[in-house]
């Protein structure tokens, strides 16, 4: 039976992360060509040489044999119904587009549900304004007894899209559960680290966990860690990246806190950063500054700063700032 | 009792900072093709398929598997995706070794690629930090990499210098390396003087953002010669990991790579790696990793490795060459890395080096990992 932790759980909301990142993706050589001519509205396919196939959008391979040998086409507009369904974006269809041979999804426009049927004749309709993108095409549309288009050799090709912008935003909701759960409430309401102790009773696992990763034994008591600490790694970051969360130059630094026997990530700063090299290394002594908001992270922890050497300890190290400057909040 | 196996075809792209000319699939297809005509099948002789690649976030196509299914002639066919960090490449062509060794396929085509160039690839490995521990603070693995070389530097004397060599090495061998796409000799002074990014890392001791692909055949032992009278055989493969944020975690050494070491050289019948490997390619990150590895891989003691590269030893007329292919400095789509690493052994025994052979070599090992620590491989091949 595992032990359960000496305390409540404490009911946090989930931690929001949200990514928002940045992509310049690449179409290829067939979908390039697709994207290019869309905006001209001429629907662009392939048709590969060895199967016969044609599949629009424009691939590279063949759906059938991964043959890469094909010739560009330009498909009719009108097309088949081949299946449909409602959803909150709308009405989403496979047409089968006339003289290919795979379907196309796209959306249905100007009709309701309960206006399609399969095997239903469908024209293209056209956005005005959009180019480069599939949506210069805003779907198609139910058109009774359209005549059956055939396919043709391209003419005259646009230079294919070499780069798409494109950006993904993903929102999550990570749950705390019971250890992170007090640890980061702790944090917050009583500007304590707290840690478990190891099965063996030596040090603290931080952050605290309800199983000890070595020997798979259940982690013990709860215990609260210094707020000062050994700083085992550093590095000085210059480098500036899309998502940072704060302007180099830095330090980066990996802390042990007394009494914990894992590290924990943060900055070290409160120094001259022209001499960091000297000022912070692997043995520097550190302390948490404390911001005065209270979020319940370990960005409650502006940084670390280095704890000035004793008098007689001819240390290099330079004060940290008074408190009154750690209470503006550096 | 594992059957043997057999690597008998080979092949990457032209790696290049970035490929507007082609899609994911495109170029994951290029490197096919070659490995493909390197062992003189078609891809109708292949039995199933492994894609390895990046994390997602790298390039935005989620299952990438499924998007390069016809670029990699994988309709109908068994194929598994196989992602583990910066080891991707080895632990992709360690689950085709998997399935030959078992009995399982006769052929397996190993195909392993990344497109660094869509996407942010310092924002995208952040998030493989804890969302609530760590990860605001994180800068890539550039920062993690440069906290413990700094360590290292006190302990080990794993100096600025030493590492400046590593690069100096790998730039200079990367000229004649057909596929890298970073051709530039530097000198130390060079690289002790280019910018500091997370130091003591500096921009001359990483290595370049790349989009390629490689792929290898593999083959079992009765199918082999049909492709090659002179196959690579894999003499022992392995791939370890270990806890994150363990108590106690020493993160001077890479336990893993050691533990990785020491199966591999036994089941290879390795003794005295020095003495009997005749070429080593190593997937170095960063120039400071290829110190650690030395130690790791026991080419020379713990403390040792300032001194092994400062000797020339590791030079490609040293006794131990240590990546005459330029390693990661001349080209590096990180998913794909760990295998080119095995393709460049690979290709040093089957005597199809080229520009970059080491004479009468026949006996190769090649390691590849992710994070700073955390998951390490090796391989070793033999004539």
């Amino acid at each position: 039976m595992l032990a359960t932790p000496d305390c409540l759980p404490i009911d946090l909301a989930p931690l929001a992360s949200d990514l928002s990142m940045p992509y310049t993706l690449t179409p290829g050589p067939a979908t390039g060509v697709f994207l290019a001519e869309i905006g001209r509205r001429r629907l662009v396919g392939s048709k590969f040489r060895t199967s016969g196939r044609v599949v629009v959008p424009a691939q590279d391979f063949c759906p059938v044999s991964g043959d890469s040998k094909f010739d560009l086409v330009e498909a009719p507009h009108t097309g088949t119904l081949t299946g449909f369904t409602e959803t909150a974006a709308g009405l989403i269809a496979l047409v089968r587009i006339d003289g290919t041979d795979e379907d196309f999804a796209h959306r249905i426009v100007g009709a309701g549900y309960a206006d399609l049927r399969t095997g239903m004749r469908v024209a293209a309709v056209w956005a005005d304004g959009i180019e480069n993108s599939i949506l210069a095409l805003a779907g198609f549309a139910p058109a009774p007894g359209a005549p059956v288009g055939t396919v043709r050799p391209l003419v005259d090709p646009a230079k294919a899209v070499a780069s798409i912008d494109y950006r993904m935003d993903l929102h999550y909701e990570h749950a705390f559960g019971p250890f992170y759960g007090r640890l980061f409430d702790e944090i917050r309401t009583n500007r304590r680290i707290m840690g478990v102790r190891t099965p063996d009773g030596e040090g603290a696992l931080l952050p605290p966990r309800e199983i000890d990763d070595i020997s798979h034994r259940p982690t013990g008591t709860w215990v609260e860690v210094g707020q000062t600490g050994t700083v085992r790694a550093m590095s000085i970051i210059n480098l500036e990246f899309v998502g940072q969360k704060q302007p180099p130059p830095y330090i980066y630094a990996e802390i042990m806190l007394d009494g914990a026997s894992t590290r924990l990530i943060h900055t070290v700063s409160g120094i001259d950063m022209k001499r960091a090299k000297e000022l912070v290394k692997p043995g520097t002594r550190v302390r948490a500054v404390w911001r005065d908001t209270r979020t319940g992270s370990l960005d409650d922890i502006s940084h670390f700063e280095p704890i000035p050497a004793a008098p007689d300890g001819g240390g290099a190290l330079t004060p940290g700032p008074s408190a009154a400057e750690r209470k503006s909040g550096t | 009792m594992s059957r043997h196996v057999a690597i008998v075809g080979v092949g990457q792209t032209h790696h290049a900072r970035r490929r507007t000319d082609v899609s994911q699939a495109g170029l994951v297809r290029e490197a096919v093709d070659r490995a493909l005509a390197d062992a003189a099948l078609s891809i109708d002789e292949i039995d199933s398929i492994v894609v390895a690649s990046g994390p997602v976030l790298f390039a935005a196509v989620n299952q990438p598997e499924k998007w390069v299914v016809d670029a990699v002639g994988a309709r109908c066919k068994p194929v598994v995706r196989v992602t583990s960090g910066g080891g991707t490449g080895l632990a992709g062509a360690l689950a085709g070794y998997y399935q030959i060794a078992g009995g399982q396929a006769e052929r397996v085509l190993v195909v392993a690629y990344d497109k660094l160039s869509e996407g942010a690839l310092q924002y995208s490995i952040s998030t493989l930090y804890d969302p609530f521990w760590g990860r605001e603070f994180a800068v890539g693995i550039m920062g993690f990499s440069a906290a413990y070389w700094r360590a290292r530097m006190d302990v080990l004397g794993h100096t600025e210098e030493a590492a400046a060599m590593v690069a100096v090495k790998n730039r200079r061998n990367a000229i004649s390396n057909p596929y890298a796409h970073v051709k530039q000799e530097v000198t130390v002074e060079q690289v002790m003087q280019s910018k500091p990014l997370a130091w003591p890392i500096k921009l001359l001791d990483v290595p370049p953002i790349s989009d390629g692909a490689a792929a290898v055949v593999l083959s079992c032992e009765k199918l082999a010669a049909r492709s090659t009278s002179r196959p690579a055989w894999i003499r022992g493969m392995g791939y370890f990991c270990e806890a994150d944020n363990a108590a106690s975690r020493s993160m001077l050494v890479s336990e893993p790579l050691a533990i990785a070491a020491r199966r591999v050289y036994r089941s290879a019948g390795i003794t005295n790696p020095r003495r009997q490997f005749d070429v080593v390619e190593v997937q170095e990150p960063y120039t400071c990793f290829e110190l650690s590895y030395y130690e790791s891989l026991g080419l020379c003691a713990p403390g040792e490795a300032a001194a092994l590269i400062k000797s020339g030893a590791t030079l490609p007329d040293g006794d131990i060459p240590v990546n005459p292919s330029g390693g990661c400095a001349g080209a590096n789509p990180i998913g794909a890395a760990g295998l080119i690493r095995l393709i460049e052994a690979a290709a040093q025994v089957m005597g199809k080096a080229a520009g970059i052979q080491i004479p009468n070599a026949r006996l190769a090992l090649a390691q590849s990992g992710g994070g700073w620590a955390n998951l390490r491989g090796v391989a070793v091949v033999s004539a």
